[in-house]
């Protein structure tokens, strides 16, 4: 199992392997820095982003403890809260790209184990449509509140509140 | 901690995670995160759940120089760069080499040369300042002439051209000052450089060479040092 593989490499990791280092960045770096480029939609930024971010990983592996989820998912939050920063600091943002990549990611689910993933999509889906849209935008984008109201075209109080409840009702499809 | 605040500590995790709290919001949120157990936890399930949607990304291979920058920044492979603070130590080997010293003389014999052949009536300063990067193998990969205003630069064939990257060079003076931008090097052919106000007023140590993303360094200062020269008199 991926989850696994990756807790032993960054097991090693924390002990200062730079090998397990090295194979760590080779599974992992595509997909995080997938995450990074279409958040930051620049790629000299995006590999900024990832490159900081594996910086941290390396001295803060030992930190990881399972509670915090999949290695991956760990990984991603570390790439994304930095990818984050850097898009609020740069005030980056390519409306064209944006509006070209509306659609939902219907790409194949690659590390989560089946039903894990199966079911944050059924959650997602019996989200309302305005509601999906408004957490998408906001996730992969990295849109703030205004900027999803500019886009969704919406008062403010209305995207607060698709997102207050989305996230509310996600959290209560995810957890039963 | 009664229902309300749980329901509070939840909703602020979340909009944490997604990137939705922005602003003094999010500072006050990451200071009560280093504060609170529970804060952490409802914020790792989050995570968990959120980044989910981050896995479906089809993976995109970022450029191979992230991970030579990670390693170079981690101080982990045999750098084919040389840190700026180094400079000395890596002048002295680069003097020490003998296959340099010859590149060295056989580009300084060329702009004599070159200048033989100019006008008798054309001003010639008396001394002039020439550089040569090179790689690991010793060869070169710009050659710089400094003239009276300009730098005038000369590509060659072994450096490896970047379409993602721009090369960028830079002065490092001897009080330590840090490094001053004398502009974007060319990856093909020749350019003439302004030279900078303060090149004849600063007692240069070495010339450097940096990897910069596309349009220079983005803060003012090199971002990875990939070369060093020293500046040396004709």
């Amino acid at each position: 199992m991926e989850q696994e593989k990756m807790l032993k490499l960054l097991s090693a990791v924390a002990l200062g392997d730079q090998q397990s280092f090295s194979e760590l960045y080779s599974l992992t770096s595509a997909r995080l820095y997938a995450v990074s480029i279409k958040l930051l939609k620049r790629r000299e930024l995006a590999e900024e982003a990832l490159q900081e971010a594996f910086v941290r990983i390396w001295h803060n592996a030992s930190q990881y403890q399972q509670g915090q989820g999949t290695v991956i998912t760990w990984m991603i939050s570390i790439v994304r809260y930095r990818a984050l920063d850097m898009l609020r600091y740069n005030k980056v943002r390519n409306e064209q790209a944006l509006n070209e990549q509306e659609e939902d990611p219907t790409l194949e689910p690659e590390l989560m184990t089946m039903s894990e993933q199966a079911l944050l999509d059924k959650c997602m889906d019996e989200l309302d449509a305005q509601q999906k849209q408004a957490i998408h935008l906001a996730y992969f984008n990295g849109l703030t509140h205004h900027e999803v109201v500019q886009h969704m075209d919406s008062p403010l109080g209305t995207i607060k509140s698709w997102i207050r409840r989305g996230l509310l009702s996600l959290q209560r499809c995810l957890t039963i | 901690m009664n229902y309300q605040q749980e329901q509070l500590r939840n909703a602020l995790a979340a909009e944490y995670v997604l990137g939705t709290l922005s602003g003094p919001a999010r500072k006050r949120f990451q200071q009560l995160m280093m504060e609170s157990q529970s804060i952490r936890e409802a914020t790792w399930v989050w995570e968990q759940h959120l980044n989910g949607l981050g896995e479906k990304l089809e993976p995109v291979e970022p450029s191979p120089n992230v991970w030579k920058n990670i390693q170079y920044r981690l101080d982990m492979s045999p750098p084919r760069t040389t840190p700026v603070t180094h400079i000395s130590r890596a002048a002295k080997r680069f003097w020490q080499s003998t296959a340099l010293v010859a590149t060295a003389a056989a580009f300084i014999l060329a702009i004599l040369i070159v200048r033989q052949d100019l006008p008798k009536d054309t001003f010639i300063p008396d001394t002039r300042e020439v550089a040569i990067f090179v790689d690991t193998e010793s060869a070169p990969l710009w050659l710089i002439d400094i003239t009276q205003d300009n730098i005038e630069i000369q590509t060659t064939s072994n450096l490896e051209v970047k379409s993602n990257n721009d090369y960028q060079l830079w002065m490092v003076a001897k009080d330590g000052r840090p490094p001053i931008s004398l502009g974007i090097l060319p990856q093909k052919g020749k350019i003439t450089l302004p030279k900078h106000v303060q090149f004849d007023q600063l007692d240069i140590a070495a010339l450097a060479v940096s990897l910069e993303p596309l349009g220079g360094s983005p803060n003012g200062q090199p971002t990875t040092v990939l070369y060093t020269a020293e500046l040396v008199s004709t």
